[in-house]
């Protein structure tokens, strides 16, 4: 199976860094079978981050009926200013991509059982702000959390949460999070375990599922 | 003063200023609206007029999916107020009275 991360411009390196990582160290524990990658919806192409100084190279086109996993990340760039004086915030960053070309590519990817997407920080409210994932429940960035709740999503504080093929994570560093969780799921914990090991990394927090008892009101 | 007409209205989102025409009509069942920008055509849910004062919801999904909620007051061919998407802040809606609605002879001043 495939592993791909969608770079789109002024995305947040770490969000795609940290995750990719961990997926690159599990194959290897597995010793094969999971193919780690950069695309991008364009298709190959030198793709300039949020964070001066770093750009990463898509190799191949978003290919959205690949089984395995498509990981979104978010964006980085002020949080203040204002758009119509021409500011890129990171809303507008997100905005950006959400009505490009990789729009109906990751619709795709939603809608084919295959394909499990997962999104770290504000890869989930690119996704909202698409209408990709209006009714599901997923987690963003902090600050993007009102946002995200405004779009029609079920907004959820936890540092990863799994609604079966989308789980999303949120704010930076829980991208670390998210892919131990995918290969803890999909591989077994002592996969997820050799990675924590090798990384000097421990995660925190449950993991939110639509599983079990939902609490009352207290 | 009623709402009923064609208003240009301005507000600001998080990406930026939209701009947006709403026709607002008033008959028996009540008052009812629409809204047209950034090429969609949206029905307004929850109109209520109280005195000048007029809130609505809407559901947007261009430029961006955003449910929002609409609290004006008219003030001639003018009105004032706020947007608010979800808990996000509230954020500034400006309108401009356009004209008549149908059946009122699409009169360009009021």
């Amino acid at each position: 199976m495939r592993a791909q991360f969608v770079l789109f411009d002024g995305f947040d390196p770490l969000d795609v860094v940290a995750p990719f990582e961990v997926l690159t160290a599990g194959a290897a524990f597995l010793g094969g079978g999971l193919d780690v990658e950069l695309v991008s919806a364009e298709g190959p192409r030198t793709v300039v981050s949020g964070t001066p100084g770093i750009s990463l190279t898509a190799t191949a086109a978003l290919d959205p009926g690949a089984p395995g996993y498509v990981v979104v990340p978010g964006a980085t760039g002020p949080t203040e200013g204002d758009p119509d004086e021409g500011a890129e915030t990171i809303p507008v960053l997100l905005a950006r991509f959400a009505g490009s070309a990789a729009a109906p590519l990751l619709r795709r990817a939603l809608a084919d059982p295959a394909v499990t997407v997962a999104t770290v920080c504000g890869g989930s409210l690119a996704l909202a702000m698409a209408g990709l994932i209006e009714g599901r429940h997923a987690n963003t960035h902090v600050l993007g959390f009102d946002m995200l709740e405004a779009t029609g999503v079920h907004a959820v504080r936890a540092r990863v949460v799994d609604d079966g093929d989308l789980i999303s994570a949120g704010g930076v560093t829980s991208g670390l999070d998210l892919a131990l969780h995918l290969l803890e799921r999909d591989f077994g914990p002592q996969i997820a375990h050799a990675v924590e090991q090798l990384f000097e990394y421990e995660r925190r927090g449950t993991v939110w599922t639509r599983a079990g008892r939902t609490p009352v009101l207290v | 003063m009623s709402i009923a007409g064609v208003w240009h209205l301005r507000m600001k989102t998080p990406i930026g200023t939209i701009d947006a025409e709403y026709r607002f009509t008033e008959s028996d069942a009540g008052l009812t609206g629409t809204a047209s920008g950034a090429g969609e055509d949206v029905v307004l849910e929850n109109v209520v007029a109280d005195g000048d004062r007029v809130t609505w919801t809407q559901r947007i999904t261009k430029p961006l999916r955003l449910n929002l909620a609409y609290d004006v007051t008219v003030t001639g061919d003018r009105l004032t107020g706020h947007s608010r998407a979800g808990r996000l802040p509230r954020s500034q809606v400006t309108g401009r009275f356009l004209k008549h609605g149908i059946g009122s002879g699409d009169e360009l001043t009021r």
